[in-house]
């Protein structure tokens, strides 16, 4: 563990902590400003000169409740990312558990299609998806949202939960085989249960992806019908006069907060989610 | 997607299995065999909807004019324009220089962190604490890019107050202050990513041969140059390989801060080919444009991602 290992005579403590400390505040001076932003009258942004210490309002906060129906932004997209991640659930643990409990021809090059996804660009398919949906009379709704972050997470959530199953040692399984279950039994009662940090790291992870959607979102929302909160900010344009930055910054921590405290509590698991996997953190 | 050939022949591997509904004892057998690939099934079957399904499309379309009436074929005049387009060119060589100096600038700065972090007290804090502006989302990033330089000149104002300059930096009007703004916020949002990696990945070493190293004299820079460092190969490849993913997608951040802009100077592959579709309602054209970085994709993940992924694995 970190804690305990012994720092060297000659390292330079304060170079490490002017470094850290640094970046640390290069990290939070931005996000404080911006929420001083939220927390200040329209009237206090945009000026001939810059206001470092602006009056309190929570004009914006009122703004984003009565003059939008954020409501109905953060119902859908509570309720496309839910729909899509379990989306990705039902149809990555199988996949993951044929990826890595089974020894078949191809399964190599399935295991590798399925990462390439994570390749490809939005823009690429883009347009076909827009037509697609349009054809399907999916255009703005969540249900087409619903599917296309599934289908943008599904990669990562098969590979995430792949490796955990490779984690397992196959001797639980074998012993189950022995008492004579089959191997859905062996995969609903054993596996599961044994990856579940594994599983939930991926929903995590894929729940993240979601919410930052932005170009799919884009061009599949145009009504408030279907507008999440990614997508909303850019249409606080307000119209002619310009953009709405404290209601932009105030939906942005609404939106930040939740997702901080979640990952805060899987952070042990985040670095090998990052990577699908790829590093055991 | 990227390796359609090799997905068509994963669904027709698993085709046979869906006839075979013959008598107990012969279907247990069959089903053994078939169980697999059943189980893989249906989440390639989705993933080949999503994006075999737009790729054959998009190749389809890149050979017609497709504005606002029927499509008209026009063989390949849409790809021969694309060649001497030079819009389309420059958005090849923006999202190559931006991508790349982002990259650099994110994993330099990430294995520094990293190296003085991982044996820090307080790693866990300083884990929390740089996580935080990877946790926005990128829309949001972008804005507050957008009011810090641009709309608030909160930027501007600061260097004139500690006595930089004196009077108001056009950002707009500068093709690499728009880039560097860009960069930025990329380098803002995303070195934590790389940061968490390369901290599991120093953290997950062999405690023991550090400890023998730095009983031998050796200097923590030492030990991080020639023994962490040629450990975490695999694992810095893996984590630049995702990133480099998502940044030659970049498209949110120019799509709030630059709109492309100054003179399509910002304007990357994925802005441009927004822009051809949504903008101009030229489908046929970004079609092309899909698919020829479509190629671009399949190559690379080909020849660089198969390798660190696949192989190192198993």
């Amino acid at each position: 563990m970190a804690s305990q290992r012994k720092k060297s005579k000659g390292e330079n403590l304060a170079l490490r902590y002017l470094i850290l400390g640094g970046w640390a505040l290069f990290c939070l001076a931005p996000v404080l400003w911006f929420l001083s932003i939220g927390l200040r009258p329209r009237t206090e942004i945009i000026t001939p000169q810059p206001i470092y210490f602006p009056s309190f309002s929570l004009d914006a906060w009122h703004m984003i409740w009565s003059d939008w129906p954020m409501g109905q932004y953060l119902r859908n997209s509570v309720a496309a990312i839910i729909g899509s991640v379990i989306i990705d659930l039902v149809l990555a643990i199988p996949a993951a558990y044929s990826l890595s409990r089974f020894t078949y021809k191809g399964r190599e090059d399935i295991g590798f299609y399925i990462l390439s996804t994570r390749m490809m660009a939005p823009a690429i398919v883009a347009v076909p998806i827009f037509f697609l949906f349009r054809n399907l009379g999916l255009l703005d709704t969540i249900w087409a949202l619903m599917l296309i972050y599934a289908a943008i997470n599904l990669s990562f959530v098969t590979w995430i939960i792949r490796s955990y199953m490779l984690d397992i040692p196959k001797e639980l399984e074998d012993a189950a085989k022995t008492d004579g279950a089959g191997e859905l039994r062996i995969l609903w009662e054993i596996i599961i249960p044994a990856i579940l940090p594994g599983i939930i790291t991926a929903s995590v992870i894929a729940m993240i992806f979601a919410i930052n959607e932005f170009l799919f979102t884009l061009l599949i929302a145009s009504t408030p019908d279907a507008y999440t909160m990614s997508v909303a900010l850019s249409n606080f344009t307000g119209g002619s006069d310009g953009v709405i930055y404290n209601a932009i910054a105030l939906v942005a921590f609404l939106a930040f907060v939740p997702v901080f405290l979640v990952v805060v509590a899987i952070q042990k698991h985040l670095s090998r989610g990052l990577t699908m996997g790829a590093v055991k953190g | 997607m990227s390796n359609p050939s090799l997905s068509v022949s994963g669904a027709a591997k698993a085709a046979p299995a869906n006839p075979a509904r013959p008598t107990m004892r012969r279907r247990s057998k069959r089903m053994k065999a078939a169980l697999p690939y059943l189980l893989v099934a249906p989440a390639v079957i989705y993933l080949m909807l999503i994006t075999l399904y737009p790729g054959v499309y998009a190749i389809i379309q890149s050979f017609h004019e497709v504005k606002f009436g029927p499509w008209r074929p026009v063989g390949l005049a849409n790809y021969e324009k694309l060649l001497t387009d030079y819009q389309f060119w420059g958005a090849l060589w923006n999202t190559f220089v931006i991508g790349s100096i982002s990259l650099i600038l994110q994993c330099v700065l990430a294995l520094a962190l990293a190296f003085y972090a991982y044996r820090d007290p307080w790693v866990k804090g300083w884990r929390i604490i740089f996580l935080v502006p990877m946790l926005f989302m990128p829309s949001a990033v972008a804005f507050i890019y957008k009011l810090f330089f641009l709309d608030g000149r909160v930027f501007a104002d600061l260097l004139m107050k500690i006595g930089l300059i004196d009077g108001n930096i056009a950002f707009q009007s500068s093709t690499w202050m728009s880039r560097g703004i860009l960069i930025l916020a990329d380098v803002w949002q995303w070195t934590p990513f790389l940061f968490i990696i390369f901290v599991a990945g120093l953290q997950g070493q062999d405690e023991e041969v550090e400890e023998a190293a730095r009983l031998d004299g050796a200097s923590w820079y030492a030990i991080f140059w020639n023994i962490s460092l040629p450990m975490m190969k695999p694992i810095i490849a893996v984590a630049l390989i995702l990133r480099a993913i998502d940044i030659t997608t970049m498209f949110t951040n120019v799509f709030i801060i630059t709109k492309g802009g100054p003179a399509f100077g910002t304007e990357t592959i994925s802005y441009f080919i927004y822009r051809t579709g949504f903008k101009f309602f030229n489908f046929g054209y970004a079609s092309a444009a899909s698919v020829i970085m479509l190629i671009i994709t399949i190559v690379i993940a080909q020849l660089v991602v198969k390798r660190a992924f696949v192989s190192s694995r198993s």
